[in-house]
């Protein structure tokens, strides 16, 4: 095998440094050049989990209840600069996630001893007492100073990418760090594209954690727009391009280039978040409301259809370890009497809810991304809410700050549009980073709780969730299960829909092998 | 000279000064544009986010973040992206330039020369069919977005009808420097240039037109025809030269603005990374050191422009030069 791989990107990668990068795109072009301890398998199908040993030569147990974890790093390792990759490296590269700013540091690593310290001062970061190392053995060890029940695919997330000790303790921007994966970056280009060459200096250590990859070289080329990229795909003038293909031409691609395209699941959907501290829907009737009038069935024609597109009743998407599907509002169920999917919207009972709140007549602003596929949604939405007896408008704001604005309390917004995705699949990802009262940062851009939902007593069935993950991995997830359900009688949130991923390939292109946490793998793609 | 040359150049500080504040102040006063939390990242501690305010210098009074930014537009020109991190806006700037500069130059020939053409033809053949057909065709260039007339032309060259003979020579969409290719370059531009030269071709040649026709009941067009100077004499060289004071004046204003950015919709549809596209994703990316870059460069040619087309009239104008 060898040849070029062309991909097409609408946007650029942002950063290059791994350590920081936090955009999917980015994620992607990286999994074959960068490494962490452990990683998610790079196999197909949904059995892609739990994490195994990449750079590690083992997963580790966890001892002491939890808080300490010893690893050994693989001999023979080398970077794409010829260095050999050594338990300094290891070492250093965690110490770094603090120094440059990981947006994950806090959240994902503040469990480990001196991690407080290297937020508060990341210039003198040493997270002594929390890593040991051991050159002669290599062996690694992390204590913690309280369990971490995902610590393990913590240890497998891009940022704790193994990077040169020496490698500066700054957002290394557009200049590319060695790694130590099949491929290395050998141009970049923030406005026009990237390349990806292979890395002289890789051997395969484990087939399932970073296999070898075919093409000789992948050229990304960013800019072109969604329309643009399924037409050079189309005529072969490219071989995959990133970004989804755009709802209008869906019909064309699924009828004329059938055997090039690929659908797959995502743990990605999409809701109306409902701020529980604005009226109305502080009111937990009208919450309810609103979710048993929803019509989700239009809500998956305006995602695409349901070849692509499918109703989602619950805070946690199908394929999320502890999803148990259910559904509260849907006509003729209730959180007491929950069905299995949706049926249809049950209006009797919204408006019924609406008249008991005593909220009619109210003004709601829908705030909404200007972007593709909110517009019809947001006007869908509209219509349910005007029908519900609310005055109700629509607001939109550029896609590049209303994640943020939607974020701030002092922004006020009563109801937002939008979209989650796990950064791996866990049901902490989705239950405790959008309705635990952690995240729930008042006043602040950055608070992912953006329901602004805070209750003590599910707070609780979260942490009891996560720690029997140490012990007892599905009593962990029917657990979590409990939560959905206890969030879902809360109503914070309108799920609405779970989408499914349509990415085109050319003719050309062989072997596309789809895992659940990195999509698709850019090393697997043979072209012919 | 040196004293109007001087005054010139203090206009034009003063406009950059006003705009690049405009600029600042509307992107600070904007809701939700604070760029912290989107540079740490998704649920980054509060930490991280302090850290990011500080090393940013978001912390420090907007007039000194104004200042700094200046200072490293114009002085240091070491100014970074905040959405492409190390991504130094000056020299991508520099690197956009050439296309931008290769796009409006092909299209501004296929425009003067159509519009110069199409506008004589129908003032000379007044009132007849083919003026009422030429200037109905203007109307209709006029009125076509260059977006829609884009994706069009992607739409039959890039897909439909790619395969066939007579679209098969057209390259992917993108940009291939000249260095690489002379050939390319063109193959890759010549369906821009024309897309995007449409509406001005329409503009120019009613305008045109409408010069010319008012143009011939002026005494001095009498004069010429009294002489005895045949039609087209009278029309090419006496009216046509004097008619394209107006036509310089618009061109000047419009070629600079294109060149300056203004052909956004035409570099983006056909992914022509040009100044235009990178304007585009600045706004997109809610991007300020970019946005900055590229209002600050188109400011500059629309001044430029100005003064050189000032300059022009007193060639092209006998009546200017004499009063000076």
């Amino acid at each position: 095998m060898g040849g070029t791989l062309r991909v097409l990107a609408g946007a650029s990668t942002g950063t290059l440094d791994p350590q920081v990068a936090y955009l999917a795109l980015t994620k992607s072009m990286e999994t074959p050049v960068y490494d962490t301890l452990l990683t998610y398998p790079k196999f197909a199908g949904p059995d892609a989990q739990p994490v195994i040993a990449n750079l590690a030569q083992a997963v580790p147990m966890p001892e002491d209840g939890g808080l300490t974890y010893r690893l050994t790093l693989r001999e023979g390792l080398h970077f794409s600069d010829g260095r050999p990759v050594g338990v300094d490296d290891v070492a250093a590269s965690f110490r770094r996630m603090f120094k440059v700013g990981s947006p994950t540091a806090g959240p994902y690593y503040s469990r480990i001893i001196g991690a407080d310290l290297c937020l508060k001062k990341p210039e003198t970061c040493t997270l002594e007492g929390g890593m040991e190392t051991d050159a002669q053995k290599r062996s690694i060890t992390f204590h913690l100073r309280r369990p971490d029940p995902e610590f393990l695919d913590h240890l497998a997330w891009i940022h704790s990418v193994i990077l040169p000790a020496d490698t500066p303790p700054h957002d290394m921007g557009d200049i590319p760090p060695p790694g130590t994966g099949p491929y290395r970056i050998t141009h970049f280009d923030a406005t026009t594209g990237m390349r990806l060459e292979r890395n002289a200096y890789f051997h395969e250590w484990a087939h399932d954690a970073q296999p070898a990859g075919y093409p000789d070289r992948i050229e990304i080329t960013f800019g072109l727009d969604s329309e643009s990229e399924v037409s050079a795909v189309e005529s072969g003038q490219a071989d995959w391009m990133y970004d989804n293909v755009p709802l209008d031409r869906l019909g064309e691609v699924g009828s004329r280039y059938t055997g090039q395209v690929h659908i797959y699941r995502l743990l990605l959907y999409y809701f109306a978040m409902l701020n529980v501290n604005e009226p109305p829907f502080n009111s937990l009737k009208v919450r309810q409301a609103l979710n048993y009038a929803i019509n989700r069935h239009a809500m998956a024609i305006y995602g695409g259809g349901p070849a692509i597109s499918a109703p989602l009743c619950q805070l946690l998407p199908e394929g999320t370890p502890g999803y148990e599907p259910f559904c509260f509002y849907t006509r003729g169920a209730s959180p007491q009497h929950p069905a299995t999917t949706w049926q249809k919207p049950d209006m009797e009972r919204a408006r019924e809810l609406v008249r008991e709140s005593g909220t009619a007549g109210e003004k709601v602003v829908i705030v909404v991304p200007s972007d593709r596929r909110s517009g019809t949604v947001a006007d869908e939405l509209r219509g349910t809410l005007d029908a519900l007896g609310y005055k109700a408008s629509v607001h939109f704001i550029s896609s590049a700050i209303h994640f943020t604005f939607v974020q701030n309390t002092n922004n006020h917004v009563q109801i937002s549009l939008g979209g989650w995705n796990a950064d791996y699949p866990s049901a902490s990802s989705f239950l405790n980073t959008l309705f635990s009262c952690d995240s729930f940062h008042p006043g602040s851009d950055n608070s992912p709780n953006m329901a602004g939902f805070c209750n003590r007593e599910i707070d609780g069935l979260m942490d009891h969730a996560s720690d029997l993950s140490l012990t007892d991995r599905a009593a962990s997830e029917h657990a979590w299960a409990q939560v959905d359900r206890a969030l879902m009688e809360q109503a914070p949130a309108v799920p609405m829909v779970q989408t499914r991923r349509v990415v085109l390939l050319s003719k050309r292109v062989r072997n596309v092998i789809v895992t659940l946490n990195d999509e698709i793998l850019l090393s697997q793609l043979q072209v012919q | 000279m040196l004293t109007s040359l001087l005054h010139r150049l203090g206009q034009t500080l003063f406009v950059l000064f006003g705009i690049s504040v405009l600029v600042f102040a509307v992107f600070f006063a904007t809701p939700g544009a604070d760029p912290t939390a989107r540079i740490a990242g998704r649920n980054a501690a509060p930490q991280t986010i302090e850290k990011v305010r500080r090393e940013y210098g978001f912390d420090r009074p907007i007039t000194v973040q104004y200042a700094i930014m200046m200072k490293k537009l114009f002085i240091t020109r070491d100014l970074a992206s905040y959405a492409n991190r190390g991504e130094l806006v000056v020299p991508e700037i520099v690197k956009a330039a050439p296309i931008t500069a290769s796009l409006v130059c092909g299209a501004a020939i296929i425009w003067v020369v159509g519009s110069i053409g199409m506008g004589v033809l129908a003032a000379a053949m007044k009132d007849t069919w083919v003026d009422r057909s030429v200037m109905m065709l203007g109307l209709v260039g006029i009125s076509i977005p260059v977006f829609w007339l884009g994706q069009v032309a992607n739409m039959i060259t890039q897909n439909r009808y790619h395969d066939t003979w007579l679209f098969s020579w057209v390259p992917g969409l993108g940009y291939i420097p000249f260095a690489e290719s002379p050939l390319g370059w063109f193959k890759a531009l010549v369906i821009p240039w024309f897309a995007l030269a449409v509406m001005f071709i329409g503009i120019y040649s009613r305008v045109l037109r409408a010069d010319l026709v008012a143009l011939s009941e002026e005494d001095f067009m009498r004069t010429a025809r009294a002489k005895g100077l045949s039609p087209s004499r009278i029309l090419l060289r006496h009216g046509l030269r004097t008619a394209m004071i107006t036509f310089v004046s618009l061109f000047g204003m419009d070629f600079a603005q294109l060149v300056g950015g203004g052909a956004l919709l035409t570099e983006v549809v056909f992914g022509l990374p040009g100044v235009g596209r990178l304007t585009y994703q600045a706004l997109n990316n809610m991007d300020l050191p970019l946005i900055m870059a590229t209002v600050m460069y188109s400011a500059v040619f629309v001044v430029v422009a100005n003064a050189v087309v000032d300059m022009l009239y007193i060639l092209l104008d006998p009546r200017v030069r004499e009063a000076r």
